[in-house]
């Protein structure tokens, strides 16, 4: 069965890509939100078995959205991919990621490879 | 009394030196008053009877009597705007002399009458204020020197501080290729209908990536100011560009309304950026604290009215009534202008942002940036609502003479 992947970032030429370089390297369902601030609304619909999501997103950053994914009964335990494009090596310790808790975060521009091993173990957990 | 003796005395009172040579007789002086005796400090007993020879150097004397052929041969009265003789202890004495061709009635005796003014004191005062113009010129160049130094300086700044989100932009359109890098490098299947889409995609990210870093560029690069006619829209969509990243991070909602249709306006690009960046980044950070942070930028021309000079407030300070201006305003809903710090926005290192955050440089260097494109800036609490208010007004003629540099100055 097709993994479902919901792609949360703002960039819609990024997600864009993203979902076509995905669904051309393994079998996965892959649905994008470009707006954050539907994330939860979206992610409540489609019921991904991950989620990857940017950081720096107007209306809400990728902190906020897990956060209310961490207060959603049913996306608590979904796996959180975090993006980010950030630099400031201080921005990714103090900042949303940091709060997140997410334990995994990759840096853009993303290594594809690298991309589609760490879904492999995060969705291979559940 | 003899009218022979009214005339000498009268000679003798006058506060200029009058003198005769007689030309008939190899120019010696027949008349020497007491002015031209202290100018001179030659008595007249020594004087008369006696030419320019005996009494001056030789050069001075051939000069003398070049003027006094000249003035024999003209027939007419001729001004000599400045001469230098030398009086005592060697000083040079400035004079300003006529010399007049006389003939004598009873004797037919040719006459060369010569009136002299001492201009010494007029001579020092004026190369003392040449000097003293000169100074204050070299020192108004050394000030526009270091303002513009100073206003490079605040620019630098503000490129460390934007560095890190121009940096976050530009990895956007970098991602965006590698994914595009990926797709196609695993074989290109003709019929695949993404390519296109991929392609399309990866030209706009390359597009991007390079208008972000050649705005950054130009942003950082010349330092005189170089002004061009501009229109204002083209100049806030750069602004925004190089803080997109800011605004995202403080969730700042951003309303632009700018006609297209302005007339021009004459600014230094790169340096009108800074003032723009400068007001936008006060704007996100007096913002913090508000639930949902919303900057306006609006725009309007208009002609000035009622501007009344050298009011209490200073307003339109530079513009006269009926001046035709484009009005750009920044307008925020974060926590407004504390009573205590209205007076001291402009005061250079004053600040209310933390250690690390803002240098205090920002404003006081944006007002003298809007000054020298020959326009004010004022900022105050906004009266609709809770929030400040930057507001621009830009001139759309240039005119030089306000300005403290020229509008085109080397590259």
């Amino acid at each position: 069965m097709a993994r479902k992947i919901l792609l949360v970032d703002d960039e819609a030429g990024f997600t864009q890509l993203l979902k076509m370089n995905l669904e051309k390297s393994g079998d996965f369902e892959v649905t994008i939100e470009n707006d954050s601030t539907r994330a939860v609304s979206t992610a409540r619909s489609f019921l991904p078995d991950i989620v990857l999501l940017d950081v720096v997103m107007p209306g809400m950053d990728g902190g906020d959205v897990q956060a209310q994914f961490q207060s959603s009964p049913e996306l608590r335990n979904v796996p959180v991919i975090m993006l980010t494009a950030l630099v400031d090596s201080a921005e990714l310790s103090d900042g949303a990621v940091a709060q997140s808790g997410s334990s995994i975060v990759l840096p853009k521009p993303v290594d594809l490879d690298l991309l589609l091993r760490v879904i492999d173990e995060a969705t291979a957990v559940i | 009394m003899e009218p022979l003796t009214l005339v000498e005395s009268v000679l003798d009172n006058l506060p200029v030196a009058v003198f005769a040579k007689d030309a008939n007789d190899d120019f010696r002086f027949v008349l020497w008053n007491k002015k031209q005796e202290e100018i001179t400090t030659v008595k007249a007993s020594r004087a008369l009877g006696r030419d320019d020879y005996a009494l001056f150097s030789e050069e001075s004397a051939d000069y003398f009597r070049s003027v006094d052929k000249a003035v024999l041969k003209a027939g007419r009265l001729l001004k000599v705007p400045e001469e230098i003789i030398e009086g005592k202890n060697g000083q040079d004495i400035h004079l300003r002399t006529v010399k007049i061709p006389v003939i004598e009635e009873e004797t037919g005796r040719r006459l060369v009458v010569g009136i002299s003014e001492d201009i010494t004191e007029q001579v020092r005062s004026r190369a003392q204020l040449e000097s003293l113009n000169k100074n204050l010129v070299d020192a108004n160049k050394e000030l526009q020197e270091t303002q513009l130094q100073l206003i490079q300086a605040e620019k630098l700044e503000s490129i460390g501080r934007l560095a890190a989100g121009v940096a976050h932009e530009v990895k956007n359109p970098l991602a965006l290729l590698l994914l595009g890098v990926d797709y196609l490098s695993n074989g290109i299947d003709p019929d695949d209908p993404n390519v296109d889409t991929i392609l399309a995609q990866m030209r706009s990210a390359v597009d991007r990536a390079d208008r972000i870093v050649r705005g950054l560029v130009d942003f950082s690069s010349q330092r005189s100011l170089s002004r061009e006619p501009v229109q204002l829209y083209t100049v806030i969509d750069e602004v925004l560009l190089l803080v997109k990243h800011e605004l995202t991070r403080s969730n700042t909602s951003v309303e632009v309304s700018i006609p297209r249709d302005l007339p021009h306006v004459f600014l230094d690009l790169s340096k009108f950026e800074q003032v723009v960046i400068n007001l936008v980044i006060n704007a996100v950070h007096a913002m913090s604290e508000s639930e949902r942070p919303c900057l306006e930028i609006r725009a309007r021309s208009e002609s000035l009215r009622d501007v009344v000079k050298n009011q209490g407030a200073r307003r339109y300070e530079v513009f006269r009534s009926g001046d035709h201006v484009v009005i750009l305003e920044l307008v925020d809903n974060g926590c407004g202008i504390d009573n205590n710090d209205a007076t001291r926005l402009f005061d250079p290192f004053f600040t209310t942002k933390a250690t690390g955050v803002g240098t205090g440089l920002g404003l006081s260097v944006a007002r003298k940036i809007v000054q020298l494109h020959g326009g004010e800036l004022h900022v105050g609490d906004r009266e609709d609502a809770k929030g400040a208010i930057a507001k621009l007004i830009l001139p759309t003629k240039v005119d030089t003479g306000k300005v403290g540099l020229s509008s085109k100055t080397a590259k």
